[in-house]
């Protein structure tokens, strides 16, 4: 929070951080509401004030912010308002409507003000308001410094589980994602693979590391999924040949398109999990170099892109640079019908 | 069942004795007397003491029961020695069921056997009992008490029902007789009766196991309608018997046997609630779970809030009767309310209840959002989806005849957008059914429901067109016409709930709305079966 937080008081991106913060502040995951203790007393009908006032801020903002950059709007902020209400009470169910009694919050009602004057002045996404993003059937613990999972990832859960069911061995076999995050990847696999399926997750940012780890313990998959720091396959040496699986979603927002990002995600989330270079293939052709090599035959990999151009660049570079390595090269559309993921088997 | 045990008395057994010089020109009656004892050797009707008496199987009519007490009965060809001496050496003997008397009455056989019977006071003697039994489906209509009151007599005089705690015994009479009325309509009783009348025209005719698998359909058709007609038989005829026992009891100023049968009457009523309930929700798939969804009328912010209310009033119904209640898809009105809604009632009958709240239901009160105070009316639509679990078949849905739809920003999407709007829409493009569901903070989740949603939609699409008959259940939202106004609120100027289909009413609208639901439920539902039974008339 405190990145987050210097951040959006000075107005300013981040710029990338690795080591530049003690690392005693960063190793500590912070716990989103919803799993904090109920220590804070208030009355229903200070909650409703509360809750008027938000929702006369979420009203007032119309659909400027999604005139402006596709931002929510008033409607979206509503719900928002409802999840942050229910993520603080002690009984989510608890409807604050009835008379005035006294009940337990997770957070204070101060802090509750504080938080939602950020969500609208400046733009704070919800899920580091609230501290977790729901995704696919998980609930991600999330917080600056680590990029909010996106719904369209969720399709790579999907796509490794039909290998796995098509393939039985992949499930039995060592997997890896690069560049974890808050790790949604590797859980949302961890949970798909056999009794011998393994996974390592590596990201160069320490925080993403320690969100990872806090993650991954929740589920109970400390046997499943070891988590690992440091720059791409720089922490996998000495595993060549022997993944069954790299995923992986990399940065690869073209330096260009940084600068004009919807203020959620420009202001506040971490450039290091963004920016992809100039065109955005930076890390992405380092990943196809680093799969040809770490990748088992028979192996499967998975990236996600920025879409139709960088897919087809990709598979451009596979068939030129790494002929004869990959067979079954395919672009992936998402829900949106965006060409969003490339898939191959190594050979 | 078969519980009510007569105390062996001296005034009692002189109560029972027949005179059996005293002929009647009525009918003949025929019954037997089955006579039971542990132990067998002195069993009255082994062969060999049955030479000379008739015996018994089980019946001793109420017509006999009046007979015998005014000491004209019928032509009974029993000794009064003997039969006392039956009632001394049994000391004790159980009232039920049917019976013919075979021999004595040559040429009776077919004569009907008005109710009563002595029997004997072990199951086995009931058993036995059973098995000498044999009714046909006229005879089940006769049921009646001494003095000639049937259940449907008793339906008809109105006798208040309270509380089952109130020792009351017409109230209990009342509230069985009113049971077994219920489940007789939901087992189609006169069809019912008119098949065993076939079935069993049937069953006689000698060529009938040339066919054998026929003769095994028709005889195993006509065994489980009989096994359902006797359980409804016996039901009745207990009833009957502890009226008489009661009535008898007073008389008597026996105050043993008539708490006795009081206790047995109350006993009866908890257990027959039990089967009525059964009765009334034993529809193909009243189990389920399901979806309600309501849509607010014409009229703008008041019949939004309106919507609202009834949203809320059927997820504190379903609390109440311990569902569990999830919210899949709301769409809030611009001011207050909602424009539809969407919950999953999930646990057993939900189905079965909500059904019957398929329709429209009307508002009238004096408007919060009016200025004016004035008086409006308010329309919400409301419909019902079962929620077929695994044991039914479903329609198969091919994933290439959907288009899904998320709501998301435009642009380029992935890391470029951040955003909680997670709906998923699903279309189903041959049928143009969809689903929407935001609830969830996933799109994964709202995905998964929003396929639960369209699947349930799809099967009821399916399970309409196959039983056109219960249309009126599977309405979905855009079938249900605003006309079809199933029950109005009036909040002003005066208070009152009430069923336009029923005339079912009460006059807390209050209740009503925090989920007081069930009254109403399961009036229209035995409302319907009179339906039912109605048209089942008019096709014999
Ligand atoms: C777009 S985010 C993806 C996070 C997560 N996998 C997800 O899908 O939500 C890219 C991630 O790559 C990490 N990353 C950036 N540069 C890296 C590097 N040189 N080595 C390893 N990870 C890196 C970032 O810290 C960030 O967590």
């Amino acid at each position: 929070m405190k990145l987050g937080l210097t951040r959006a008081c000075f107005g300013c991106r981040p710029i990338c951080y690795t080591t530049s913060l003690p690392s005693s502040t960063l190793n500590k995951p912070q716990i989103p509401i919803f799993l904090r203790p109920p220590a804070y007393s208030a009355t229903s009908l200070d909650l409703r004030k509360w809750h008027e006032w938000a929702k006369g801020l979420a009203v007032s903002v119309g659909s400027s912010f999604a005139d402006a950059d596709n931002g929510p709007d008033t409607n979206l902020l509503c719900r928002e308002l409802n999840w942050l209400l229910q993520d603080s009470l002690e009984d989510p169910k608890h409807d604050i409507r009835q008379s005035n009694e006294s009940l337990m919050l997770r957070t204070s009602l101060d802090d509750l003000y504080h938080l939602w004057k950020q969500r609208i002045e400046q733009r704070r996404p919800f899920q580091y308001i609230v501290g977790c993003e729901h995704w696919r059937d998980l609930v991600l613990s999330v917080q600056e410094g680590v990029l909010i999972p996106r719904p369209e990832t969720e399709l790579i859960v999907d796509m490794a589980f039909d290998e796995i069911s098509k393939n039985e061995s992949l499930g039995q076999g060592l997997w890896a994602d690069m560049g974890t995050g808050s790790g949604a990847l590797a859980i949302g696999i961890g949970r798909t693979l056999g009794t011998r399926g393994r996974v390592i997750a590596t990201d160069l940012s320490p925080v993403a590391v320690s969100v990872t780890t806090y993650n991954v313990s929740r589920y109970g998959l400390q046997d499943v999924i070891e988590v690992k720091q440091g720059s791409w396959f720089e922490p996998l040496k000495g595993f060549e040949g022997k993944f069954a699986g790299i995923v992986s979603n990399p940065p690869y927002i073209p330096s260009e398109h940084i600068p004009k990002l919807q203020a959620e995600v420009g202001r506040h989330e971490p450039t290091l999990a963004l920016d992809g270079g100039v065109g955005g293939m930076d890390y992405l052709i380092h990943l196809c170099s680093g799969a040809a090599t770490m990748l088992r035959g028979g192996g499967f990999f998975m990236f996600e892109t920025n879409g139709e151009e960088q897919c087809k660049l990709i598979i451009d570079f596979m068939k030129n640079e790494l002929a004869g390595r990959f067979c079954n090269l395919n672009a992936v559309p998402d829900f949106s019908d965006i060409q969003r993921f490339v898939t191959g088997v190594r050979r | 069942m078969l519980s009510l045990i007569l105390k062996k008395s001296s005034h009692r057994s002189s109560l029972v004795s027949p005179n059996p010089c005293t002929s009647t020109n009525l009918i003949a009656l025929l019954f037997s007397f089955l006579l039971v004892d542990k132990d067998s050797s002195r069993r009255p009707n082994s062969p060999t003491s049955c030479q000379k008496h008739s015996i018994l199987a089980s019946a001793l009519s109420s017509f006999l029961l009046n007979t015998i007490r005014n000491q004209s009965g019928p032509h009974l060809c029993l000794s009064k020695s003997r039969y006392n001496s039956y009632l001394n050496w049994r000391g004790k003997v159980l009232v039920s069921g049917f019976g013919v008397l075979k021999r004595q009455f040559g040429g009776c056989h077919s004569a009907l056997l008005p109710r009563f019977v002595l029997s004997c006071s072990s199951n086995q003697g009931l058993e036995n009992l059973r098995r000498f039994c044999s009714f046909s489906a006229r005879e089940a209509a006769k049921l009646s008490t001494s003095d000639g009151l049937t259940v449907d007599g008793i339906v008809a005089s109105k006798w208040a029902i309270v509380d089952e705690s109130e020792s009351d015994w017409k109230s209990h009479a009342a509230a069985i007789a009113q049971s077994i009325q219920i489940v007789k309509k939901r087992l189609q009783w006169r069809k019912l009766i008119v098949r065993l009348g076939l079935l069993s025209s049937e069953l006689n005719k000698p060529d009938l196991w040339d066919d054998p698998e026929h003769a095994g359909r028709i005889s195993r058709e006509h065994g489980s309608l009989m096994g359902k007609m006797k359980e409804v038989n016996a039901f009745e005829q207990e009833l009957l018997e502890h009226i008489d026992m009661i009535k008898l009891a007073r008389e008597e100023d026996d105050i043993d046997v008539e708490s006795e049968s009081l206790k047995a009457l109350l006993q009866m009523r908890i257990n027959i609630k039990e089967k009525e309930l059964e009765a009334l929700l034993s529809g193909e798939h009243d189990t389920c779970c399901c979806y309600i969804e309501v849509q607010a009328g014409a009229g703008g912010t008041e019949s939004m809030d309106w919507a609202e209310m009834v949203t809320k009033m059927y997820k504190l119904w379903a609390e109440r009767r311990g569902y569990t209640v999830t919210v899949v898809d709301q769409m809030p009105g611009e001011i207050a309310g909602i424009k539809r809604a969407t919950i999953k009632v999930y646990g057993e009958y939900a189905y079965g209840y909500a059904k019957a709240e398929v329709g429209v239901h009307r508002l009238v009160r004096i408007s919060p959002f009016d200025s004016g105070k004035r008086r409006h009316t308010s329309f919400a639509a409301v419909a019902v989806i079962p929620i077929l679990g695994d044991g039914f078949t479903h329609v198969q849905i091919n994933e290439s005849d959907l288009r899904i739809e998320r709501f998301r920003a435009g642009g380029a999407g992935g890391q470029h957008v951040n955003t909680t709007e997670s709906a998923v829409r699903i279309v189903h493009v041959p049928t143009g059914v969809t689903a929407t569901c935001q609830n969830e903070r996933s799109q994964h989740l709202n995905k998964a429901s929003a396929m639960e949603v369209l699947q349930s939609r799809l099967d009821q699409l399916e399970m309409a067109r196959r039983e056109q008959m219960n249309a009126q259940h599977t309405q979905s939202l855009t079938n249900i016409s605003w006309g079809n106004q199933i029950r109005t609120y009036v909040l002003h100027p005066y208070r009152m709930v009430k069923d336009l289909r029923t005339n079912y009413e009460v006059y807390d609208p209050d209740s009503v709305l925090e989920g007081e639901l069930d009254d109403f439920m399961l009036s229209y539902l035995s409302a319907y079966l009179d339906e039912d039974e109605k048209k089942i008339s008019v096709s014999l």
